[in-house]
């Protein structure tokens, strides 16, 4: 009983400064501040005006970037995972790769944005090259785009694809390939009743870390595209740095919360999938 | 949740490491056009930022004037050792928290080992913006509510934009989850159960025991939690922008628009630093590597 | 399907008996290591073969060669009479057992078991029957609806076995399969292999570094060093007329003492006996195991350990000059021969086994 103290310092701090934020976003989301007296009441009207117009489009928009930018970059990591892995000669340009990942994978934020901005910008150095030498410049694309956005944010997704599911390839035995081999097995039905089955929750876990990751980026975003894209993240600050807007602060807090239900309920049918596809695990 | 918690654990690498059968005949195009491609899109913006930074577009000549006018840039030096302070301060006060409740759940409470996994493990999917928002209204009791009691004090003590400690706080709760993998793989590793039972029954005493057997034996750990947070601080843009300080990233932004060029060359600049600090975990993680093959 | 047909198995798919196997100047290089160095080799049909070397002797390259696993870069494969050297592992029709871990971990065991059939497109009535008859003969009938994280080491293996043998291999090849079981289970389980060996009649490659297991369940042993054959023969044969000094000390204990031959007669310990076989005159090492050793009370040796196993107990003797020697004896008999007590040793009187001196 009294080892189990020895864990209060960290449930604590976990308490305070994890939970209690998350607690307060849910019961003050549910207050609304009166713009003549100022006086604070119970009231849905910021839930209600969060599911609505221009927040409404900011929630589909990032949870269509997500959700794109999460699937495509996890097809794309586990191709080049698969790739480094089968490589022959493949020890150093493994360790290389793995590297690059780490480092990658930690480079977001701002200075990504604005790697981004000097490559493809409106003054990038490809878009000049393109320009003096096509005379087209990037064609229709901006980065300063949904598009542009979620071509950036594939540059640290995939990296940490790489990071999260190679262990799980690593996982793969070789016995397996070859038990299935052994019994007359062609390479495409190892992969459909034992390489994919034993390979898919852990996709899916990644894929789920993916789009968290997504659908939380701020930084990127920010330096990128100010608020001229409708995304949740921009909108939160954007109400949270209105001084106009009485209530702007209320409003702020339903667009986090609304953020957390969101990621919860992915969370949620991401157990569900577990559970059906790791029967074997149980 | 749980399974959550499971899932990501597993992908993070307690899976044993096996030889994977390399090089099955035939099929290899595509390994070369993947490789080719994603080589192709990571590496070009690197180098076209560095193009970007050395080249006058004007007179197409290279200097290094936006490298060597970073130093003396306008609030550079304030902005950048902030955040170096923030960080040391977020990886003493992470390690404090975490080395004593990772040991003490290995060896002692392996029940609430789940619960502990799962919320250290929160921090990777509640979107730092939104655990800002709620952190502003908890600051804002302050006025609201305790104003002229010492909790009061204590709140805009923290918010002191010189040395903003409500960052340090918080980022610690964002490194959990990096701290607690690295620190949990090294008590897995080790059989931290078997030593200090060895320890104890050769009559060292409990606090002798974490310091001089433990902390050892953690030490690579420890130290690739430590970099793993410092490189985590040293980037972090939402916490400081939303709740209005200015640290390295947020300087990046500020002068972005008057000094565009000097931006990239700080970015480049940043890149490298998280390059080096992950190198240095390697390195660490290689020699640990030979020590226990020998 | 009707209930009369789960009792009567079908006739394609029941073990084929007596597939010979033949291995012709098999060779295998990684880089500089020689793996297999010109393997030649002959397996009638039914028989149960054991290779046995220590690691890296190219046993288990030699198995993989037959499984299709291993491309050798010289040399055939027959399986049958026929060729297989080209043919992919998935079209040879070997049952293979690895040595641990091979289990699909997200199938049940009655699914894995049914997996050489599933591939094979046959009905989900022929696989479940199948399926069940192969449990049943390992032993496992109730345990189809596990996952295979559910048995115990051995219960994993007899489902790896009965996986291997329910496509009706050719052959069936074990590389081995007890290495990483404990020592009882071990035991249970290569008894268990040798009965449904004989049972089905399969020729049968067991690849092993313990010399008791290879010596207790194969017709014939073939031990392996560097990549080539030192002997093969019957386990008897094998233990006691071991052909080269490096198959008499991998198989069971052997002494090596300093001895000099001439005239077909061998001198060591200070007593004459005939040789064994023909070798030449001078220095040699007499090869002597250790219950051919007599030991009596009084002499120059002393008893350094004294090692109680059941009916019979070894003694470790230093004799004069430093020599190490290891004796049997019955454990009746060994009471005396207490750690420090001065005793003489000398050999049986039988023909005595020598090589030259290295």
């Amino acid at each position: 009983m009294l080892t189990a103290l020895g864990t209060a310092p960290f449930l604590l701090y976990v308490a305070v400064f994890l939970l209690l934020p998350i607690g307060v976003l849910g019961v003050e989301a549910f207050r609304a501040t009166d713009p003549v007296t100022f006086e604070e009441t119970w009231s849905t009207d910021s839930l209600t005006t969060i599911t609505g117009g221009v927040y409404r489009r900011a929630y589909l928009g990032s949870l269509q970037l997500s959700l794109i930018t999460a699937v495509l970059s996890a097809v794309l990591g586990l191709a080049l995972a698969v790739a480094i892995l089968r490589a022959r000669r493949g020890l150093l340009l493994r360790r290389l790769v793995l590297t690059a990942a780490g480092v990658l994978a930690n480079f977001g934020g701002i200075p990504l944005a604005f790697a981004f901005i000097a490559t493809i910008g409106t003054q990038g150095v490809v878009t000049a090259m393109l320009q003096d030498t096509l005379g087209i410049g990037l064609g229709g694309f901006s980065l300063y785009s949904m598009t542009g956005l979620a071509l950036v944010y594939l540059y640290f997704l995939i990296p940490l694809m790489v990071l999260t599911i190679i262990p799980a390839l690593e996982a793969l035995r070789p016995q397996w390939r070859e038990a299935a081999d052994n019994l007359g097995a062609s390479g495409w039905q190892y992969w459909r009743y034992v390489g994919g089955p034993v390979l898919l929750p852990p996709v899916l876990g990644a894929t789920m870390l993916l789009f968290a990751s997504a659908f939380a980026a701020y930084a990127t975003a920010k330096a990128l595209v100010g608020s001229s894209v409708p995304l949740v993240t921009l909108q939160i600050a954007d109400a949270l740095s209105s001084n106009v807007v009485v209530g702007a602060e209320n409003l702020g807090k339903a667009l986090a919360l609304g953020m957390i239900v969101v990621v919860g309920l992915v969370m949620a049918f991401y157990a569900w999938v577990q559970r059906r596809t790791q029967r074997w695990l149980a | 949740m749980t399974a959550l918690a499971e899932g990501i654990a597993g992908a993070g690498g307690v899976a044993p490491e096996t030889p994977v059968r390399s090089g099955r005949r035939g099929g290899g195009a595509w390994r070369f056009g993947v490789l080719g491609l994603l080589g192709l899109y990571f590496l070009v913006p690197i180098a076209a930022s560095v193009w970007f930074t050395v080249r006058n577009r004007g007179t197409g000549e290279f200097t290094a004037e936006h490298y060597t006018g970073i130093p003396g840039a306008d609030g550079f030096a304030e902005s950048f050792t902030r955040s170096l302070v923030l960080a040391g301060l977020t990886v003493l006060i992470a390690l404090a928290l975490m080395v004593p409740t990772v040991v003490l759940v290995d060896l002692r409470l392996p029940r609430l080992r789940t619960t502990v996994e799962v919320l250290t493990l929160m921090p990777l999917v509640v979107p730092p913006i939104a655990l800002v928002v709620g952190v502003r209204s908890v600051l804002s009791w302050a006025p609201d509510y305790f104003l002229d009691t010492w909790l009061a004090e204590v709140f805009f003590a923290i918010q002191e934009p010189e040395l903003p400690w409500i960052l340090v706080l918080m980022y610690v709760v964002l490194a959990l989850p990096f701290v607690y993998r690295a620190l949990d793989s090294g008590v897995r590793g080790a059989d931290l159960r078997t030593l200090t039972e060895a320890a104890r029954n050769l009559g060292a005493s409990w606090p002798r025991v974490l310091v001089s057997v433990v902390l050892p034996v953690l030490r690579t750990s420890v130290l690739n939690a430590a970099f793993l947070t410092f490189a985590l601080v040293l980037g972090e843009f939402t916490f400081a922008n939303i709740l209005g300080f200015e640290t390295f990233p947020t300087w990046i932004l500020r002068i972005s628009g008057s000094a565009p060029q000097l931006s990239v060359a700080v970015s480049v600049l940043s890149l490298v630093v998280t390059w080096m600090l992950l190198l240095m975990i390697s390195a660490l993680d290689r020699r640990r590597g030979t020590k226990e093959n020998a | 399907m009707t209930a009369v047909s789960q009792r009567t198995p079908d006739a394609a798919l029941d073990a084929r008996p007596g597939v010979p196997i033949r291995l012709e100047g098999l060779t295998r290089r990684y880089g500089a290591v020689v793996a297999l160095d010109g393997l030649d080799l002959e397996i009638v049909g039914g028989e149960f073969l054991a290779l046995l070397g220590p690691s890296g002797c190219g046993k288990t390259t030699a198995l993989r060669a037959i499984a299709g696993f291993d491309r050798p870069d010289a040399g055939r494969v027959l399986l049958d009479g026929r060729d297989v050297t080209g043919t992919p592992a998935n079209k040879r029709d070997t049952g293979m057992v690895f040595q641990a871990y091979s289990l699909f971990p997200n199938l049940t065991v009655a699914e894995n078991v049914a997996f050489g059939l599933r591939v094979r497109r046959r009905s989900g009535g022929e696989q479940r029957n199948r399926a069940a008859e192969l449990l049943e003969l390992v032993g496992l009938a109730d345990r189809g609806d596990r996952y295979p994280h559910q048995l115990s080491g051995g219960q994993q293996q007899r489902v790896a076995l009965a996986r291997a043998l329910a496509v009706a291999p050719k052959v069936l090849l074990l590389d081995e399969p007890l290495s990483a079981l404990d020592a009882q289970v071990r035991v249970q389980l290569r008894e268990e292999i040798r009965r449904i060996q004989l049972e089905l009649g399969i020729t049968t490659v067991f690849v092993t570094h313990d010399q008791a297991e290879a010596l207790s369940v194969a017709d014939r042993v073939g031990v392996m060093r560097a990549g080539r054959l030192e002997q093969v023969a019957s386990p008897d044969e094998l233990y006691e007329r071991p052909a080269t000094a490096f198959v008499a000390e991998f198989v069971g204990t052997m002494n090596r003492l300093p001895a000099t031959l001439s005239d077909g007669v061998v001198e060591l310990l200070g007593v004459r006996r005939p040789v064994a076989g023909a070798a030449p005159s001078g220095p040699v090492e007499a090869l002597v195991r250790p219950e051919a050793l007599v030991v009596t009370a009084g002499g120059a040796g002393r008893v350094v350990t004294r090692t109680f196993s059941g009916a019979s107990t070894r003694l470790l003797v230093v004799l004069p000059g430093g020599v190490e020697v290891r004796a049997d004896l019955a454990s009746a008999d060994s009471q005396q021969f207490t750690p420090g007590a001065s005793v003489s040793v000398v050999p049986a009187e039988r023909p005595v086994l020598v090589v030259p001196q290295e």
